[in-house]
């Protein structure tokens, strides 16, 4: 008897729970740990909406899945650039509706209404960045470093590091041919994979992740790296330095976007606005350590951290660079060239 | 005549015939029909009928993934049986009581994610690692080894990683060897090697064939530990895949890799059965 | 004597390969209680990475998602993977042989093409992605590594036990439970285990079939090594090493009771 009523109990009070959870509910797909827990606490305490937080590691995987469940399942996804410009192009992405974003006024003009995506009508900057070069000051001698074309020089053969990224590098080799990172042309494109051909005897690897640890231990003195990776490679070791390159860096953006077929779009819409608030961007950059878009929230760095050009670089800095789009079709001659570079013919 | 209307029977036959049907039939058939499409921008393919994916093949660019993948997974199959197999017979000739606790020893350090315990292993080889440290503080070498992005660390790492696949099968059939077939092959004269290879192997040869295959498949699909640990500097069979299906988002093409791919291994696969069986013969002749 | 010496040597390889197997294990054991949260340099014990993990409710719920995921798959997969080898190995129907060669063909398919086509077939059959069909998806892939297993060992059969039993007038299922299993175990367990290892780590073709809802661990750890793996991580690795060692141990002390 006794057991059957406290069956009856943990049955109801289960069931009351249950009932409880039917709250609303956010389904955020992310990159890991590229949002502070603390973050999704303050909001989910402040609007009573249950996010939940799955993660991906790669963007053209979040693309496929999206893609196949045809934008449906999720309400907030953060692409970056070039997958941003994809996205919106075929109709894989809500447009944001602005009213219910009054945050937008904190957001640094200059990384709005860029090509990939014009009046930022589908997708708000959440954290950027640049690759540019990391070098190891105490293993050589880092004045003589200002370019992209230094990586190919003789002294550091052996010693050469490369992000895995395929844009990337041959984004860096057309930089330094003079050419556009987002170039569609086969002749440009051959051209930088003849130069990058030329460096693969200097290589010492691609470092698709934790490319610090590789700098720091020596194994690469010299190469291409993001700079939040530098950033925190620096922290532990001074010697490690970020140089933007003459022939201009490589930025990217990470945006905040709705797919189509979001079952949450409101709730979306008050988590974006929650993300632009000062302090909040705040939070979220100085735990991530890439930039924030968010003027307000700079202003309120430390001057150390605002003033260091490895994370904000001047405006001058950036305007040399270039933002990374989408390139097309154009897509299957860099993976031709990509697949004959690791190959080695 | 015992009926052979068995419902036992019957279930067993049904369920197997529904789950590969369904799950890997059906799939299975999607990916030969892309391969015989075209790619589309908008939509990944089109409903168009195109040999072109399966021409694109015959660039020698692929044909040199498939026998950089070859190469490694062969040496990593070799490898694993030479130094799994006797790590097995240890086992199965081990006290009754101990060996279902010894079998899942080895195995449990993997059921931690393999990622982890590769970066656990670069740890132990990076330059300024553990091996180089302590090495070094020993004042055996002077200038740290380079060990890590090599093709060893690669086969390291892989051989690390499949060596259960190998173990495990083995275990299997070395444990059901009847070890009275051994004393009787003493007495009747025959040395240490000759019990090898003459009752040892014929009798265990299923497990060898069964390991072999766990670790050969898996590796030609592996590549993302070849990637940390080799620093991605060549291209493998599993990173062509992927970056045809995601990257490039040619699916028709990446599609028909997959088949070809599929194709050799089964034929490979075949040739390796058959020159067993007639091993096997031979032997026991 | 000749034999003590062969048993040493056999006992000695033997601790080296485990000694092999769990080194990396031990080192991130050891680093999970490092006060240095890059890099190898030892700066200290601490017992923090352990403490931010505890509050880490949403890595906590992937490991939880991921080690329940694994169980039910290990025991499905065993369970029909088991009863196809027999099938094979047994019976005579239509079909053998390319079902067979099916069982085959799910290894050699690269995972990327396995998880997009079953994201697909999904999606055409109407099932909504996640709890289920990651359990399918994972049933489907551990599959042929019971099969094999199970195979290599029931084909060094003996018929004549079989053809006895039938004799008897045991009926198919008794003898498949009474002669043929107790005989097949030790590559049944092999098989189980197997498969429970590929299940835990599987990422590529789980991310293709998870829900939006359901996280697990290797898809979460994967994403997390890009910025370096976290102590946080080894801490977690840790813990599930002692769960399932405790656990394993206590399952074997039971059954030594059990059997005494």
């Amino acid at each position: 008897m006794k057991k059957s009523i406290l069956t009856l109990v943990v049955g109801f009070s289960l069931l009351l729970a249950g009932l409880a959870q039917a709250n609303e509910r956010l389904f955020v797909y992310n990159w890991s740990e590229y949002m502070p827990e603390a973050v999704i606490a303050l909001f989910e305490k402040e609007t009573g909406i249950k996010v939940v937080y799955t993660t991906y590691d790669a963007n053209e995987a979040m693309y496929a899945r999206i893609r196949l469940l045809d934008g449906k399942g999720y309400d907030l996804i953060f692409p970056s650039t070039y997958y941003v410009d994809k996205m919106r192009k075929e109709g894989l992405l809500m447009p944001l509706n602005k009213e219910l974003l009054p945050g937008l006024v904190h957001l640094d003009p200059s990384l709005l209404n860029k090509s990939y995506d014009p009046e930022n009508r589908y997708s708000l900057p959440y954290l950027w960045g640049s690759t540019a070069i990391g070098v190891h000051a105490g293993l050589v001698d880092a004045s003589k470093v200002t370019a992209f074309a230094d990586l190919w020089k003789p002294e550091y053969k052996g010693r050469v590091m490369l992000t895995n990224d395929m844009r990337e590098v041959f984004g860096l080799a057309l930089h330094v041919l003079g050419y556009s990172g987002n170039s569609v042309k086969e002749a440009e494109i051959a051209a930088a994979y003849e130069k990058l051909r030329d460096l693969m005897p200097s290589l010492r690897l691609f470092a698709a992740e934790n490319q610090k640890q590789v700098l720091l231990s020596g194994e690469a003195v010299i190469g291409a790296i993001w700079n939040g990776e530098a950033y925190m490679a620096a922290e532990e070791n001074p010697d490690i330095r970020y140089v933007y390159p003459k022939e201009g860096a490589v930025f990217w953006v990470d945006s905040m976007a709705i797919p189509k077929g979001a079952a949450n779009p409101e709730g979306a819409h008050r988590f974006i606005n929650f993300i632009l608030r000062p302090e909040i961007a705040k939070m979220i950059t100085e735990e991530i350590g890439y930039a924030t878009p968010n003027k307000a929230a700079k202003a309120f760095l430390s001057p150390e951290v605002a003033s260091n050009p490895t994370v904000y670089p001047d405006a001058e800095l950036v305007h040399n660079g270039e933002f990374q789009n989408d390139v097309g079709d154009a897509i299957l001659i860099y993976q031709r060239y990509w697949e004959r570079l690791k190959t080695g013919r | 005549m015992h009926s052979e209307r068995s419902f036992f029977k019957n279930g067993v036959i049904l369920l197997v015939c529904f789950w590969l049907g369904i799950f890997v039939f059906t799939p299975n058939i999607l990916v030969l029909i892309t391969s015989f499409l075209e790619r589309d921008a908008a939509s990944f393919v089109a409903p168009r009928f195109s040999l072109g994916a399966y021409k694109t093949l015959f660039d020698p660019v692929f044909v040199s993934i498939f026998l950089a993948s070859f190469r490694i997974s062969l040496m990593v199959t070799l490898i694993c049986l030479v130094a799994g197999y006797p790590f097995a017979y240890g086992i199965a000739r081990s006290p009754r009581k101990w060996r279902r606790l010894l079998l899942v020893l080895v195995i449990i350090p993997f059921w931690t994610s393999s990622l982890v315990r590769t970066y656990a292993l670069m740890m132990l080889m990076r330059a300024n690692g553990l091996i180089n440290t302590w090495l070094q503080k020993l004042g055996l070498i002077e200038t740290p080894f380079s060990m890590l992005y090599t093709e060893g660390a690669v086969l390291f790492g892989l051989v690390y990683n499949l060596l259960p696949f190998m173990i495990l099968p083995l275990y299997a059939a070395i444990e059901k060897m009847d070890s009275r077939l051994l004393e009787a092959a003493e007495d009747l004269g025959a040395n240490r090697f000759q019990r090898f290879t003459r009752v040892v192997l014929p009798l265990t040869l299923p497990g060898i064939i069964a390991g072999s295959i766990l670790v050969f498949l898996p590796a030609m699909g592996l590549f993302y530990i070849p990637d940390i640990l080799g620093g991605s500097r060549s291209m493998l069979v599993g990173n062509l895949i992927r970056d045809q299906f995601l990257t490039a988002r040619n699916w028709p093409f990446g599609s028909a890799a997959s088949v070809v791919l599929t194709l050799i291994m089964a034929l490979m696969l075949l040739a390796y059965w058959r020159s067993m069986k007639r091993f096997n013969e031979s032997i026991i002749r | 004597m000749a034999k003590r010496e062969k048993r040493l040597g056999r006992t000695l390889y033997m601790v080296l390969v485990y000694g092999f197997l769990y080194t990396p294990l031990v080192i991130l054991i050891v680093y999970s209680f490092n006060a240095a949260r890059y890099g190898s340099a030892w700066t200290g014990f601490t017992l923090d990475w352990y403490r931010s993990l505890a509050s880490n409710q949403r890595l906590l719920e992937a490991a939880f998602h991921t080690l329940e995921v694994a169980l039910i798959s290990s025991c499905i997969a065993t369970l029909i993977g088991t009863l196809a080898a027999l099938a094979f190995y047994r019976y005579r129907f239509v079909g053998r042989k390319v079902l067979y060669t099916l069982v085959y063909i799910v290894m050699m398919s690269p995972d990327i093409v396995m998880g997009i086509s079953l994201l697909i077939l999904f999606i055409l059959m109407g099932l909504p992605v996640g709890f289920l069909t990651l359990v399918i998806a994972h049933v489907t892939f551990c599959l042929p590594f019971v099969v094999v297993t199970v195979y290599a060992r029931i084909s060094g059969f003996d018929r004549n036990v079989i053809e006895a039993a039938k004799d008897l007038g045991a009926d198919e299922f008794q003898t498949f439970r009474r002669v043929i299993l107790p005989m097949i175990m030790p590559a049944v367990l092999s098989g189980w285990l197997l498969s429970f290892t590929l299940s835990v780590d599987d990422v590529i073709v789980s991310f293709f079939v998870t829900g939006p809802a359901y996280e697990i661990l290797p898809l979460r750890i994967y994403s997390m090594v890009r910025l370096g793996v976290k102590p946080e991580v080894n801490a977690l690795s840790t813990l599930m090493f002692a769960i399932t060692l405790v656990s394993v141990l206590a399952s074997q002390w039971l059954i030594k009771e059990r059997k005494e």
